[in-house]
């Protein structure tokens, strides 16, 4: 049988609690796998060699040296992705500037945390290590590997697209607005941050490179004809910004309201971004057509919201609504809690709206991957 | 008989002129200090015993048993009691710094801080911020001659700078050497939350620090087109980013107080960005990277700082000795079996988790407590720093340490004086009792950190400083 997931969606055994920290081979037997893109296999073997995903089908034998797994009477699925998550932090907010690209929680990683095989016990096999929502544009995520006891360079996924938070609305300009007196206090402040900021990075980019022709110039210029330009510093926040507009990175937006939703796209089409994720997007229900339209992400939570006054006009069935509108949405936790039950928040959006079951383990699997840019590990 | 009494006499003066290096030292040269028959340790771990030893002007100038004592020298005699030791060197402490100020007003921006509030102030050097401090006469008092001093800041505090330990209050006088490294660490921008600044996490002062380079990089470049080319614009005085040239240009190594094992693999990243030389100060966690250290030839100056014994630990090691001092006894009597079942009764009382718990708890202090030990013997040069340690409680972590590893106090003694002196580039001058060395010594009655020892007598560049006059 074609094997049509590979290496990054590590599986998962139900009610099998010693493999997960072992790292290499195994071989499953007789379980029923839940392939995501392939449906459902019954009584399929997975075999898996050096952690890559190597054949599914039945009567696979294991190689030498490779351990077998009795799944009969349990099932198999993909590792849930948790796509915004700050599971094991050292810090999780820069907060001190409403705009903070240039940090990254590749530097903010805390492998040590007990959280990570509670997580794992729950399911959770990759997360997406975001920072926090205090800013306009936040600090870089890192997209992880979910494996306790080591280093955290271990569990950084080599190849992952880089991604970047940026929050919209009342978290922003309370913390900086309300709290320093500085933009932004209000949306529209918000929507010109990101504009001015682009704007700064655009330009800081044409003077730049015009600086390193010039210096290459005076440099090779053995007569001494050319004079030598002022040197403009390497600058990492545009750098960052630059790679935000040119798709190097994904960006994450925490985003509550339509009107907000609405912004943003309108800035990102201005700007050329694209395979951009709202997250919580509460109100995306009422923007899905749009949301469509634009090739944008949500990734959302089954049922929490009113804990602030933006997050009131809310629903459970924002999840189903979006899917049906052609939305790629994922369920995500956002809390050391939730992630330990990362299915059952999925299951809601069956209850919810009757998604079907298929495409709600998609919201916890496939999904969440493209919204990461993990596209490289999956064969579609 | 006049030209007989006129050719003896230019003889004369001829020969004296020719004997004028060897007459006596005349009046005006500064006397020598000798102290004899003592036992003198030698940088290999040998000893002199019932040797003399004399220093001039600072300079050790003889060496050896049964040496010939200037006639001016001031004598201390040994008794062939005591022993004398090369002067200990704290490889780093803050002594003496102005604190961060605990009131910080409130910026209008933290964002966009001055250099002093982010924690980036490398231009300041400790010759120019001593105050009082009581650490510098407990420290001489304790056997320390040397001390490179630091700045108590949060980034970048300033530059490393050896101090003679040689009068309890410092001034520039007393200065050994210019600043040999910069100081950093991960230290947020002070204010707390209130007045707090960018920036204000670890993955921040990361990134702040790398666009400081950047920024010296930028402004390096433009003072020396400048240089060349007046007509251009001229650069900005910038203190901050000309104190990190000597980091751009790899002309200094770092010294970054950190002990996480995760910290220093962060760490480890900036320096494979910028290429600097990087010594590791504190560094509690610095063993369970001993081959990354020595592939990048990273010095260490450790804390001896470790956490106590815990008590179930303690109470069970006591035990154990009791246990096999009475051990013959028991068998004798036949109570062995009771004496297992007392055992077996103590440990049922404990769940299986509380064994588990103690399991990791040993094994995370042992790690812990053999992290020097560990270090030397992956061959990473090691040396100390006392990182707020007094010198009471050194002595109680010494006895800690060398109780529970491999760590000899000999050991102890050599991480303070040769090995630091190599780590700080000044082991031309101390940390061995060596001819043409700084007189850096110490005068004990008993070996080093050994209970009961006293410290007689310290002498830092020469200056005698007698402690056992009261």
């Amino acid at each position: 049988m074609k094997n049509t997931l590979t290496t990054l969606l590590i599986l998962a055994v139900f009610s099998v609690g010693t493999i997960a920290q072992e790292k290499g081979s195994v071989l499953i037997q007789n379980a029923t796998l839940m392939t995501i893109t392939d449906g459902i296999i019954e009584n399929g073997d997975v075999l898996i060699v050096d952690g890559v995903i190597t054949a599914i089908g039945a009567d696979l034998s294991a190689p030498s040296g490779v351990s077998v797994v009795d799944g009969t009477g349990k099932y198999v699925m993909p590792g849930i992705i948790d796509a915004h998550s700050h599971l094991n932090t050292v810090s999780t907010n820069e907060s001190r500037n409403p705009v903070t690209a240039e940090v990254t929680m590749e530097e903010s990683i805390n492998p040590n945390s007990v959280s990570i095989y509670r997580a794992l016990a729950g399911g959770v096999t990759s997360i997406h290590l975001m920072h926090g929502s205090a800013n306009v544009i936040g600090g870089q995520g890192e997209t992880l590997k979910l494996r306790y006891g080591v280093t955290q360079d271990e569990m950084r996924f080599d190849d992952a697209k880089r991604t970047i938070k940026f929050a919209l609305g009342e978290n922003p300009t309370r913390v900086h607005g309300q709290g320093n007196g500085i933009q932004p206090r209000t949306r529209m402040g918000v929507e010109q941050i990101i504009r001015s900021h682009f704007d700064e990075a655009l330009d800081y980019r044409i003077k730049r490179e015009a600086y390193l022709a010039a210096k290459e110039a005076y440099e090779g210029d053995r007569r001494g004809r050319t004079a030598p330009p002022v040197p403009v510093a390497k600058n990492l926040r545009y750098d960052v910004l630059n790679d935000i507009i040119d798709g190097e990175i994904l960006v994450h937006c925490h985003s509550y309201r339509a009107d907000e939703i609405l912004m943003l796209m309108r800035v990102f089409n201005d700007y050329g971004i694209k395979n951009y994720t709202f997250q919580h997007a509460n109100e995306a229900f009422k923007v899905a057509p749009e949301i469509a339209k634009n090739g944008a992400y949500t990734s959302v939570f089954a049922d929490w919201w009113a804990y602030k006054f933006e997050v009131y006009y809310s629903t459970a069935y924002n999840a189903t609504i979006l899917n049906e509108n052609g939305v790629t949405n994922s369920i995500n936790s956002d809390s050391n809690e939730l992630i330990r039950h990362l299915n059952h928040e999925a299951a809601k959006t069956v209850r919810y709206g009757e998604t079907s079951e298929a495409d709600a383990l998609k919201m916890i699997t496939i999904n969440p991957a493209k919204q990461l840019g993990m596209m490289k590990w999956l064969e579609v | 008989m006049k030209i007989k009494t006129t050719f003896v006499g230019m003889a004369s003066f001829l020969v004296m002129l020719l004997a004028w290096p060897q007459m006596p030292s005349m009046a005006q040269e500064v006397p020598a200090h000798a102290i004899t028959n003592v036992t003198i340790h030698m940088a290999d771990g040998a000893t002199l015993v019932s040797a003399d030893i004399v220093w001039r002007n600072g300079i050790i100038e003889q060496i050896g048993v049964n040496e010939s004592i200037p006639f001016d020298a001031f004598i201390i005699d040994g008794g062939d009691s005591l022993h004398v030791y090369p002067g200990l060197i704290d490889g780093m402490a803050t002594w003496g710094s102005p604190e961060t100020p605990r009131d910080l007003p409130r910026l209008d921006n933290p964002g966009k801080p001055p250099y002093d509030r982010a924690g980036a102030q490398p231009q300041r050097v400790p010759e120019h911020y001593l105050n009082e401090d009581k650490a510098f006469e407990a420290a001489m008092k304790a056997g320390f001659t040397l001390v490179a001093l630091g700045l108590d800041g949060q980034m970048l505090p300033g530059h490393i700078q050896p101090f003679n330990l040689s009068a309890p209050k410092l001034t520039q006088a007393h200065v050994f050497a210019n600043p040999l490294a910069l100081q950093g660490s991960f230290e947020t921008a002070p204010g707390g939350w209130g007045s707090g600044a960018y920036p204000s996490t670890q993955m921040g002062v990361m990134a702040y620090f790398r666009q400081l380079m950047y920024d010296a990089t930028a402004l390096q470049e433009h003072m020396m087109y400048f240089e060349k080319h007046s007509e251009m614009t001229q650069p900005e005085q910038n203190d901050v980013l000309e104190a990190l040239f000597t980091l751009v240009n790899k002309e200094y190594p770092l010294y970054f107080e950190v002990d996480s094992k995760e910290e220093i693999e962060r760490l480890f990243r900036l320096q494979d960005e910028f290429g600097f030389d990087v010594v590791l100060v504190s560094a509690k966690e610095a063993s369970a990277l001993s081959n990354e250290l020595k592939s990048r030839n990273i010095a260490v100056l450790a804390s001896l700082d470790v956490t106590e014994m815990p008590d179930w630990l303690e109470k069970e090691n006591k035990e154990a000795k009791k246990d096999d001092e009475e051990g013959s006894e028991s068998e004798e009597e036949g109570d062995s079996e009771d004496a297992d079942d007392s055992e077996d009764a103590e440990s049922e009382e404990l769940t299986e988790e509380e064994l588990m718990f103690r399991s990791k708890q040993k094994e995370a202090w042992e790690k812990e407590i053999n992290n020097v030990s560990a270090l030397l013997e992956a061959g990473i040069p090691t040396g100390f720093t006392s990182a707020g340690l007094s010198p009471k409680e050194l002595q109680q972590k010494v006895d800690l340490i060398t109780e529970n590893s491999t760590l000899t106090k000999n050991d102890i003694v050599g991480l303070m004086t040769v090995h630091n002196a190599n780590i700080l580039g000044i082991s031309n001058r101390v940390g061995t009792i060596k001819e043409g060395n700084s007189a850096h010594l110490i005068l004990t009655d008993g070996p080093l950190f050994e209970k009961g020892t006293n410290i007689h007598i310290q002498v830092s560049q020469g200056v005698i400083n007698d402690f056992m006059e009261d």
